[in-house]
């Protein structure tokens, strides 16, 4: 009794302000004009060709940029634990200052660096590359830069630590008995390092799902659900859509925090 | 002993590459609020501060200033009330229960906001608190709340608990050990915690975009549909303000609080 007292404030604030909202959404997203339940909602969602596709963009796009997440953040990881030195400040600066910069800050400088007279511009002009600005506007590859600059660092920092729990004997033994370096961090250190991609994976697969500043200012030719989300509550305002939109989109998030959660277990 | 190693170099360039693209973006706008053109142009025709004269001229970012600054001093507020008690009660317990508390204290982390902005503004309005700064100060409350329980329950499981067993065993009640003990040693993480709650209620778009009015617009919201119209250098003026801002506060905790000490802990070597 004693211990719960000074926890039951927080619990019944969360409780009452952040779950009632979203079970009042679900809710929503299954009840009819007229009060009666439906599913009509998700009917529509799971058999129109138009949300059907809006699920799938979201789904790939997100599976898109974490697998260039992967790609980027371990490399900059296993420097980070193995090689940096004195560059450790550097990179560990790098990782933390963009979370100092506001989402439009950052979605504004993507922005200005492909802008018509911008440095990239000027700089394939000066190279000769380019006779005339390249349009950029609205590519998809700069949003999905965007998005990546966004999470990348969140990938560095969930692989680093379980890089650097590795016993470096272990691929000392590989040398002894014979294997190459390439083949020892093929063959030990990055199934080793499975845990922490594997973490990193599901945090930025999980945040993707739900970002919609940078699609919304860079465009890129997408309609993701937060998209649909954002422009179906500014202009049709059929909140019963939006509504079973966002159960899709929670449902998905529950299910990567059930993942996360098995993960956390299994690691002890 | 190293000799010329092609991997090596490799692995250098990927890093080079790295913070070439993270920093590109940051410093671009950061250049671009000291031009003295109209518009975006590299190079730089010349410097100057009138971008940031205009941004102290446009009405709407200093009343959406003042509205930030409200929410995420009043959200910040709000967290550590809840969260630091829930923190000291939740850390030590390896209960099942309690396992499942801080999960579920930490949960809003993982939500998609929008959907939380969309659920909140319904909710809150259903039950009468609507378009307002109350309004938008519990929803930005539950987002706030697990950095700041995070931060704390890190540091309270980090200290020993040999501490408070010596205070009781001189004769101190829980709540002078608390006050004496407890709570000064933790001041640097409940800093830092705070740091991270104002940090993010500021920056917070997503949320705050439902419970747009004149006078529930924060800063985020004004300066999206700034950008949505037009494309000229004030924004570049406003987030450079904005981005100077944070790093000093976090250079003045770090001054009074010592927080490198507190965010190093995982770096080891």
């Amino acid at each position: 009794m004693r211990r719960l007292l000074p926890l039951a404030p927080a619990l019944l604030f969360l409780a009452g302000f952040f779950v009632l909202p979203m079970l009042d959404i679900v809710g929503r997203s299954i009840t009819a004009a007229d009060g009666s339940l439906t599913l009509a909602r998700y009917a529509l969602l799971f058999g129109d060709a138009f949300y059907l596709r809006a699920m799938a963009e979201t789904l790939a796009l997100s599976a898109g940029v974490t697998l260039l997440c992967v790609l980027a953040g371990y490399p900059v990881a296993y420097y980070l634990v193995r090689h940096a030195g004195r560059w450790r400040g550097v990179i560990l600066f790098t990782l933390v200052a963009p979370l100092l910069t506001s989402i439009i800050m950052r979605t504004f400088g993507w922005q200005v660096l492909f802008a018509r007279r911008g440095p990239v511009n000027l700089l394939l002009e000066g190279l000769g590359l380019v006779e005339a600005p390249i349009r950029f506007t609205g590519s998809l590859g700069i949003a999905i830069a965007a998005l990546v600059h966004v999470l990348l660092p969140f990938m560095v920092l969930s692989i680093t630590p379980v890089l650097q729990s590795i016993d470096r004997r272990l691929e000392e033994a590989a040398a002894i008995l014979g294997a190459g370096r390439f083949r020892a961090f093929l063959e030990v250190t990055l199934p080793l390092s499975w845990e922490g991609i594997l973490t990193g994976c599901i945090l930025v697969f999980m945040v993707a799902n739900g970002s919609f500043v940078t699609l919304l200012l860079l465009g890129g030719g997408l309609q993701t659900l937060p998209l649909l989300i954002y422009q179906q509550f500014n202009t049709t305002r059929d909140f019963g859509m939006v509504s079973a939109m966002s159960t899709v989109l929670l449902l998905l998030a529950l299910a990567c925090l059930a993942l996360q959660l098995r993960l956390v277990r299994k690691g002890g | 002993m190293r000799r010329a190693d092609p991997a090596l170099w490799l692995l250098r360039a990927v890093v080079a590459l790295f913070i070439l693209f993270m920093l590109a973006p940051i410093l671009v706008v950061v250049a671009l609020s000291f031009t003295s053109a109209g518009y975006v142009v590299f190079p730089l025709p010349g410097l100057s501060l009138r971008w940031f004269a205009r941004m102290l001229d446009y009405a709407p970012f200093l009343q959406g200033l003042r509205v930030s600054l409200q929410v995420a001093l009043g959200a910040t507020l709000l967290s550590v009330l809840l969260g630091v008690p829930a923190s000291l009660a939740l850390a030590r317990s390896h209960h099942p229960a309690a396992l499942a508390a801080m999960t579920f204290l930490l949960s809003p982390l993982s939500m998609p906001m929008i959907v939380f902005g969309f659920a909140a503004l319904f909710f809150l309005s259903r039950i009468g608190l609507g378009l307002s700064l109350p309004a938008l100060l519990v929803a930005h409350g539950c987002v706030c709340l697990p950095y700041v329980v995070r931060v704390t329950a890190a540091a309270y499981r980090g200290l020993p608990p040999a501490l408070e067993e010596a205070a009781e065993v001189l004769g101190a009640s829980r709540a002078a050990v608390l006050r004496h003990v407890v709570l000064p040693l933790l001041r640097p993480a409940i800093a830092a915690g705070s740091l991270f709650s104002f940090l993010v209620s500021f920056d917070n778009l997503p949320l705050s975009f439902f419970f747009g009015s004149p006078g529930t617009n924060t800063l985020p919201v004004v300066m999206l549909s700034y950008v949505e119209q037009q494309f000229d250098p004030a924004i570049a003026a406003i987030s450079t303000a904005q981005l100077a801002v944070a790093v000093l506060l976090l250079v003045l905790a770090d001054r009074f609080y010592g927080l490198g000490r507190l965010v190093g802990q995982e770096g080891g070597g």
